[in-house]
């Protein structure tokens, strides 16, 4: 098991090399040379020319990339233009937010996803089941922030229940920052619920379908300890795999309803950026989300050692 | 990354693997699967669905007045018999907006579509026909997707800057990799299979076997994805038009009339239900017609499907 750790951390070399390579292009993809961004429309042309000197922008294409390797292996993401501080600060200080959005969204999809994915399994083919189905498939289709939209209207506009829009960090009290992010939760969410829940009712209808059910049942066991003991466990296993992928899709999912409810996290840091034309920001924040992602996807894969004993890896 | 992946966020499209086996030539069983196509209701509703959307794309000229003209003193009037579905904070008809709309929609989603499945195909049928090609190409494909779609979607419109053909070439490049796999997974199995060897045998020479035997065999799982990258398109085009990225902004498109319906939620909240309406019912309608096609056309899922109509 331990090589298997081994070689799948390995195998993350060659894609973190392409994703910092990417990376690295699209800033010089953009039009115009990134030192005359940065010293601005005003700067003469000997400015920029000491500038793209001393950011060693002159130097060959592929030293530069060389040389930007070796900065992020050592976790330097550059300097701002706008912000004028490392951006690697900018971002640790808008972590909070979206961490938070993301884990609380998590949270409102697995509690919504996973029970109605196993009530509709159960009653497989009912009215139940084509009704949670045919919702499943309506949020599906909802994009997460015309669902936030929907939420502001429906309990801050009409209903006054929730804040329209904002965030009140941790430390003003936690309470306070549940209630600025339920929403915005739930209309990141319930949308992932709706993915969950048709995974979890097809891995139920499987595992149903096997002998070992047949067998429970033949023996008398109540519907009950059928479904939810041994049925549920083995279902769990491709769900689980769901759910950590809904994390990743969650942490970019969170960058866009940021917008919708004027969260202050990455999603906001980095559509201010693109605004701006602050290029080193962009690159951080999306490295950033990619290496989470990168990392989630492995321990997703990982997780698998430890939920099902029957797979086994050299 | 593991071979285990949902084909993109926010499908239906889940853990199933990808090296889909692959059934019988598409083109023979046409008006079987067609017939078939709409023995289900749920498949006709999404056609239906996606019909409607399309005929209003198509006839937006004639449907809808000048979705840019500007009526200051009209601005924000609420739905009526003047304007169908009212106006914006600068006068403009909402209605007009929300066809013209419908129009970039498919623009955008067909374009997408047919731009991710021409590097899709050729990267996919190269990495799984040569097999020396494979691990670069595909290595290539994989840092691309380990990006989030949104974000990488963020990233390209940053350095392309705001225009509708830039939107397209930058979730094109999004989408391409996720059918790239999906096609490499096919060629795997299917260069393996005696038909390909019984041409190898008879002298075809590579371009004839990947274009008259692996091609024509890899597609049904691909059109599959058809239906799933065109509504992946209409959302990120949506997404990144409402967060300002996308198109310019007086470019009649759903994200933008939500961006600013977003502003003017308390006075004017048909700014965000009609744009909304139609996103959701024509996501709804591909979704549907996707997962229709997916049941008919992808062998794997096929015995489920059989299960369904019985």
């Amino acid at each position: 098991m331990k090589t298997y750790i081994a070689r799948r951390l390995l195998a993350l070399v060659p894609v973190a090399l392409v994703v910092a390579t990417v990376g690295f292009t699209l800033m010089h993809l953009a039009p115009g040379d990134p030192a005359s961004i940065i010293a601005g429309p005003d700067a003469s042309g000997e400015d920029v020319a000491r500038l793209s000197r001393q950011l060693g922008l002159d130097a060959p294409f592929h030293v530069q990339l060389l040389r930007w390797y070796g900065r992020l292996a050592t976790g330097d993401l550059g300097q701002s233009i706008f912000l004028r501080r490392p951006v690697l600060e900018a971002i640790v200080d808008r972590v909070e937010p979206t961490l938070l959005l993301t884990l609380y969204a998590m949270l409102v999809a697995v509690a919504v996803g996973v029970p109605s994915g196993v009530l509709s399994a159960r009653h497989h083919d009912t009215a139940t089941d084509q009704a949670l189905m045919t919702l499943a498939l309506v949020g599906i289709s909802i994009p997460n922030f015309l669902l936030g939209l929907l939420l502001i209207l429906a309990f801050s506009v009409w209903l006054g229940w929730f804040p329209v829009a904002g965030y009140s960090p941790l430390e003003y009290g936690w309470l306070l920052t549940l209630r600025s992010l339920t929403l915005p939760a739930f209309a990141l969410g319930l949308v992932q619920s709706a993915l969950i829940a048709r995974i979890a009712r097809s891995a139920m209808l499987d595992v149903l379908r096997e002998q070992f059910i047949v067998a429970g049942r033949a023996k008398g066991l109540a519907e009950r300890a059928v479904v939810y003991k041994h049925a549920l466990k083995n279902a769990m296993i491709p769900t689980v795999t769901v759910i950590g992928i809904s994390f990743a899709i969650l942490i970019s999912g969170a960058v866009v309803v940021e917008t919708v409810f004027n969260i202050p996290g990455l999603g906001r840091l980095i559509i201010s950026a693109v605004l701006r034309r602050d290029y080193p920001v962009i690159q951080g924040v999306v490295l950033c989300i990619a290496g989470v992602y990168m990392l989630v996807n492995l321990a997703v894969d990982l997780s698998y050692i430890l939920f099902d004993p029957r797979v086994r890896y050299q | 990354m593991s071979e285990a992946r949902p084909g993109f966020a926010g499908t239906g499209r889940a853990v199933a693997g990808v090296a889909a086996p692959v059934g019988a030539p598409l083109v023979q069983h046409a008006p079987r699967w067609i017939r078939l196509l709409g023995r289900r209701r749920a498949t006709l509703v999404g056609l239906a669905l996606v019909a409607v959307a399309l005929v209003v794309g198509l006839l937006a000229p004639v449907l809808a007045g000048d979705p840019l003209r500007i009526d200051v003193a009209r601005r924000l009037t609420a739905p009526g018999s003047a304007h169908w579905f009212g106006t914006d904070d600068v006068g403009r008809d909402v209605w007009s907006r929300v066809v013209y709309g419908a129009r970039l929609s498919l623009v955008v989603g067909t374009a997408v579509v047919v731009m991710s499945f021409a590097i899709g195909l050729g990267c996919g049928l190269t990495a799984g026909y040569y097999r020396r090609l494979d691990n670069i190409v595909m290595r290539v494909m994989d840092g691309l997707m380990a990006f989030p779609a949104i974000i990488l979607a963020i990233a390209l419109m940053a350095s392309l800057g705001p225009s509708v053909l830039n939107v397209i070439v930058a979730i094109g490049i999004v989408y391409a990799p996720r059918v790239a796999r999906i096609v490499r997974g096919s060629v795997l199995v299917i260069r393996e299979t005696a038909y390909v060897e019984a041409a190898r045998a008879l002298g075809a020479s590579d371009a004839v076997i990947v274009a008259r035997h692996v091609l024509p065999n890899c597609l049904s799982p691909v059109i599959v994805q058809g239906s799933f990258v065109f509504a992946a398109a209409v959302l990120t085009e949506a997404a990144l038009s409402f967060l300002g990225v996308g198109v310019p902004p007086y470019v009649p498109s759903w994200g933008n009339i939500l961006a600013e319906g977003r502003l003017y939620l308390q006075q004017a909240p048909w700014l965000v239900l009609y744009p909304g309406a139609a996103i959701m019912l024509t996501i709804f309608g591909l979704n549907l017609l996707g997962d229709g096609l997916r049941d008919l056309l992808d062998p794997r899922l096929r015995g489920i499907a059989a299960e369904r109509t019985s």
